[in-house]
Formats: C-alpha cells, structure tokens, sequence
C-alpha cells in the first residue's frame, strides 16, 4: 500500500511532466474511441435505416418454376413461411410483404430507370419516420391506387411535378412486356448513398403490373423486435425452412440489394425454391467497411502508443537517475527490489489509466457535442440518426484498449524500473548528478 | 335511337367476319415458314442505326449466325470499334452476352434490348407467330400500295415479350409489312416496319427493319441486312470458345 502511495505522490510531484505525458496517451484514446464509436453508430445507422427503408431484417425472396421450365421470381403462397415463423416463436414485430421490380420511367421524352418497390404502406409505419418527403403526402398513397413516391433527383431527371402522369415500362413476372401509369403523388429526398434509391407505389398495382395476382409479392420482410438476434433467428428459420420446402444456399448469392429482386439461375430444381436473406447479409460491404476503419485505428493509436512509448521509457530513465539518492535511501532502510520495481511500474500504471481516463472523457464530450449537431437529410441521411451523428460505445472495445495502453505503458516503464530495483543502495547513495 | 343501334350491330358484324373464307392461323404459320431457315443455317450482316434525341445516331454492324432448327443463334459485334469482340449466343434456352473486356459470359434475354437498339434480341431469331398467338381479329385494309389483312393477335401464353400484335400482312404472298407490339395493359409499345424482303430460296428475310418506339418519342432503329447467306455453317460457330475467339 505503501508503494502505492509513494507512486502518487512521485506522479503529483512532477504535475507538468505527468500531464504532458498522460496527455499523449489520452489523445491516443481519445482518436480511437471516437472512431470506433463512430464506425460501431454507422453500421448501427445504416442497418436501421435499410431496415426501415426494406421493412425487415430478414427478406425471403421465392423463385417458380412455370410449366414451360422458366424460372419467375414470386411468392403465392405464404402459409408455410407464416407458420414456420410461429411454430418456431421468433418474436416478429411486423411481417410485410412486397413486389419489386426495375422498370424505366418516362415523362415526356425524358426517361430513368428505377427501381419501384409496391408496398402496403398501412403495415409499413417504419417507413414514414425514414422516408422523408419534399412535396406531396403519404396519404396520396392510400387513396390513389396508381399514386407514386420518388425521389427528387428521379423527378429533376423526369422534370416532372406533382400530379403529372409518368409512364412506367417494366417487364412482368414472366418476361412480358408492360406498360402502366403513375401518378406522382410525392417526392422524397433522396438517401442517394450505397446505390439505394427507390421509388414506391401500392402493392396492388405494382403486382397487376407485374401480373402476378392481387395477394402474392416478390419479396417477404420479417421485422424482427430483437434487432441484435438477426443472425441467431435466420439460422433457426433457414434451418426449420429447408425441411419444408426448397432453399437456396445461404452462402451462395451475396449480390447485396440485386438479391431481393429473386437470385440468378443457377442450379436446377422443382416447383417453387426460396432464398433468405439477412440485412447484415446485404449490408457486409458496410460492415467490411467499418471493420478496415477499425484496423486502421487501431494501427494507429499502436503508432501513436510506440511513439509515446518510447518517451515514456526515455523520461522514466531520466527520472530514475533524478531520484537515484531516493532509491538508494530507501533500499538502505530495507525496501526490497520488488519495492522499488513496483513503485516506478504504479506510477506508470496509474498514468496510463489516468491518461487513458482523461483520453475517454475528452472523447465524450467531443462524441456528445457532435451529436448535438443536426446534419440534415442530405446524402450523409444514411450514416445519420435522424440527422444527427449516432456513436456507439461498446464497452469491451474501451476495456480493450484501456488494458492494451496500460500494458504497452507498463512494458515501456518495466525496464527502467527493473534497472532502479537493481541498484546498490550504497551506489545509488554516494552518485551525484 | 333502334336504328342506330342496329347499324351499330350490322357494322359490327361486317368487320368481324372476313369476306373471303381465309385460314388466318396458316397465314402466320407460313410467315413463320418463310422466314424461319429449318432446313439450312441463315448468317447475315445486319447494321443497326439507332436514333435518340438529343444524341448522335449510332452505328453499329453486327455478324449474324442462325440454325433454326437446333434453336441456336450467334451474334458478333464488329462496329463500332468500342464494343468490337462483344457477342451473343443462345443454345436452346440459353442466351449469353459475352464481354471481352471481362472476358466473361453472362446470361442475358431474348426479350431485353439488342445493345443500345430499339430491337430486341428476340427479333434477330425466327419467327413462332403461330405457335404463341391467337388470332382475335381480323380485317382486311390497304397499307400504301398493297392491299392487307389485318390480324389482331393476342398470346396463348403469359411468357412471350408483347401480349398483343397487330400485324400488317400482303395479301398476295403473306409478307409481314407492318407490326405494332402492344404490352400487357394494351398500350402500342413500337411500330415494326419491313419495307422490303430478299428472296433466299423459298425464305425470305427482310433487308430492312425499321423500329419506331412509341414510348419514347423520337427513338427509332434501322436494321439494314446485307450478304444474306444459306451457306452450311461450321458447329463450332455456335460455341462459346469461338465467340470468345474470333474478335480477340
């Protein structure tokens, strides 16, 4: 306990030279926390906001096999799925069902290509905190059968306004060529980011465009009430699924957001086949992406840590030879070597957990006042919480990186402190400096 | 008010029946005769000038490989120089584009559009009017200088690309004049024009095709065909190794 103390006061003796080296740690905590925290909010953010955006966080698409042997992407019939889900108890907060499809718009000699997802938008209240609107209303969507929601850049392409006709070209499930109409009845600003912009339109009639029946869709979206059990629940679905009916591999089709619009033939089968799929499943690019900018922090605080290091362990040098006659008074009235070792290993402990503490602290404030900011609905939407920055701490990560810095500090200090406790006291008694 | 009715009626009777007793099914099925090569293969140049507005017209020259009757088709793009080496070929249900910058073969549709053209892949196979279509109504009428029947058709399947067609066809040797593709919802989607034909034989194939989109106002495609030939093809043409091959 002693040894304990006297390395507190030894630290508090020399507040300027303990700051300034408790400070370099604390800036290497600080960075990486932050960034951490940040790439932790951003895959947090963009998985939330395509959950909303595709009303699930697990999608089974379904391909048929027609008489003729073409393959068309739709599912008729639910029940097996629905039951599935049941019997199996995965806690569902809601169950929708979409058909999607990519058709060209076109509006007086201009044209887009687009993809239209046909929603039921009564079961999709997710979707209207998500999709922010510039002009017109959701409930020109209830009320008007052929009414149309995209986006404002889509509509600058079309120069259209709102009201205005737009044709639409598609082709149906089964490769024949269709033409429908649209209304525009809103325009929502654009997420613009990942290659995710969709327009929507009513279930009803995007499937008579498609021509494949009032109460049947392409696309089955679970929005599960545990967003953290995506994972676990899909295995166990997959798994209870692929005794009942036909499934694709799991592993096979990581075409990302091309998936929920039915996978590419491959491989020959009967009937009907499904494929599921998960929003993490569709969003590895991102989680890659936050991954590299996680090991990029973390080489560089380990730069930033082995350049302090090397400060540390030249200062602790320098402060053994200032306090050589201490060490020496001490060793002559008895403290053994572990003492002295320990005394000099305290304090470097203690000013790594200090710095590291303060490095947190700092990063808090910094996440807490770039949270307050609000960033809009611009092309950052995405990464954003309702247009604020989101970071997620998590605490193993912080414990992680704590525990590195006081083992890097300690390393560094353990040298220096083993060549103190090794010294004569007699020595150590009769040097001047 | 009766009287208008029953001119309405009379009218009505008159155009829906023919005046000539005529086998409108084996009409279609001897269009698809003359222009479908079973008996022999079909390759061609075609050279397809695309219009859009506000864009330069675009040419492009494509070879063409035909054996009907095993239902393969190879196609090889030879302008302009930019897509050179690029090419199609379909074995039975199967149809490929392939990239010679990925060097890869992806798989394509018959009903997508040929490259940046108003025609489709479907349009450079034979024909199989009679096989996917009724005849739901038929006229007689003048198209220019020759006189014609016109047959509305509407399709026996759900998996043929227009629903609907309504064809322009020569009284006097049943040549396709005129075709307009309607989609599913009934709306005219293009305007098909064979102004003429070369004889191969007792086939003929048209040596021009001009395609008006009727949805996009002002895009349209011309398809000249030139060196039309019967000639027996080799069986490695309708391979991938020699589509890979043969621009390298």
């Amino acid at each position: 306990m002693n040894n304990v103390r006297i390395a507190f006061r030894n630290l508090n003796r020399q507040k300027k030279r303990s700051f300034l080296l408790g400070g370099a740690i604390a800036f290497g905590i600080m960075i990486i926390i932050i960034l951490n925290a940040f790439t932790a909010g951003f895959i947090v953010n963009v998985r939330e906001n395509f959950s909303l955006y595709l009303a699930g966080h697990i999608f089974l698409t379904g391909m048929e096999e027609t008489e003729s042997g073409r393959v068309i992407n739709v599912i008729r019939d639910d029940t097996v799925l629905k039951d599935t889900l049941k019997r199996l108890g995965i806690k569902v907060k809601y169950l929708v069902k979409r058909s999607i499809f990519t058709g060209t718009l076109i509006f007086e000699g201009e044209y887009v290509l687009q993809k239209i997802d046909g929603i039921n938008l009564k079961k999709e209240e997710g979707l209207k905190d998500r999709l922010i609107l510039k002009e017109g209303s959701f409930n020109a969507l209830a009320s008007d059968p052929e009414a149309l929601i995209i986006s404002e850049n889509v509509v600058n392409q079309l120069q259209a306004v709102l009201g205005d006709t737009i044709l639409v070209k598609l082709t149906t499930a089964t490769g024949q060529q269709n033409v429908g109409e649209f209304e525009l009845a809103a325009i929502s600003i654009d997420p613009g980011v990942m290659g995710f912009s969709a327009g929507y339109a009513n279930l009803e009639y995007v499937n008579e465009l498609l021509n494949i029946g009032q109460d049947k869709c392409t696309l089955l979206s679970i929005f599960l009430k545990d967003f953290e059990s995506i994972d676990s629940e899909a295995d166990r679905f997959y798994s209870a699924l692929s005794q009942k009916v036909n499934m694709f591999d799991r592993t096979s089709d990581k075409e990302g957001f091309e998936s929920l619009r039915g996978v590419s033939m491959q491989g020959e089968w009967k009937g009907m086949k499904y494929q599921l799929l998960t929003i993490n499943d569709l969003l590895s690019r991102a989680d890659q992406l936050a991954g590299i900018v996680n090991i990029i922090g973390l080489v560089v605080l380990l730069i930033l840590l082995s350049i302090v290091m090397v400060g540390i362990t030249n200062t602790f040098r320098m402060i053994i030879y200032e306090r050589i006659r201490e060490i020496g008074t001490m060793r002559a009235l008895g403290m053994q070597r572990n003492g002295v070792r320990g005394i000099f290993l305290y304090e470097a402990l203690f000013l790594s957990l200090g710095g590291a503490a303060m490095g947190f602290i700092i990063a808090l404030i910094i996440m807490v006042c770039a949270s307050i900011i609000n960033f809009g609905m611009g092309p950052l939407f995405f990464m954003l919480k309702n247009g604020h920055l989101f970071f997620k701490i998590i605490p193993a990560q912080v414990i992680l990186h704590f525990a590195l810095v006081a083992v890097l500090t300690l390393t560094a200090v353990f040298f220096p402190a083993r060549k103190a406790a090794r010294l004569d006291p007699a020595h150590a008694l009769r040097t001047h400096y | 008010m009766k009287r208008y009715l029953m001119l309405f009626i009379i009218t009505l009777v008159c155009f829906s029946i023919p005046a000539e007793n005529v086998n409108f099914h084996a009409i279609l099925k001897e269009i698809d005769n003359m222009t479908s090569f079973e008996d022999s293969d079909l390759s061609c140049i075609y050279t397809i000038v695309s219009e859009k507005p506000g864009e330069d017209k675009s040419v492009q020259q494509v070879r063409m490989f035909r054996r009907d009757r095993e239902d393969k088709f190879a196609a090889l793009i030879l302008k302009p120089e930019t897509k050179k080496g690029q090419g199609y070929l379909q074995v039975d249900e199967n149809l490929w584009f392939y990239d010679p910058e990925s060097r890869k073969f992806a798989h394509t549709s018959s009903k997508e559009n040929f490259q940046d053209s108003e025609a489709k892949n479907s349009d450079f196979k034979s024909s199989s009017l009679s096989e996917d279509y009724d005849i739901e109504r038929s006229s007689k009428g003048k198209l220019g200088r020759y006189e014609v029947y016109i047959l509305n058709l509407m399709a026996n399947n759900n998996e043929v690309t227009y629903p609907r067609q309504k064809l322009w066809v020569r009284k006097d040797n049943h040549l396709l004049l005129k075709a307009e593709n309607y989609s599913l919802s009934e709306r005219l989607m293009r305007t098909v024009y064979y102004p003429g034909y070369i004889s191969l034989g007792k086939k003929f194939i048209p040596s021009k095709i001009l395609i008006v989109d009727e949805l996009k106002k002002g895009e349209r495609s011309q398809l000249t065909i030139k060196d039309p030939s019967v000639s027996t093809l080799p069986d490695y043409v309708f391979t991938k190794s020699y589509i890979e091959r043969v621009n390298r």
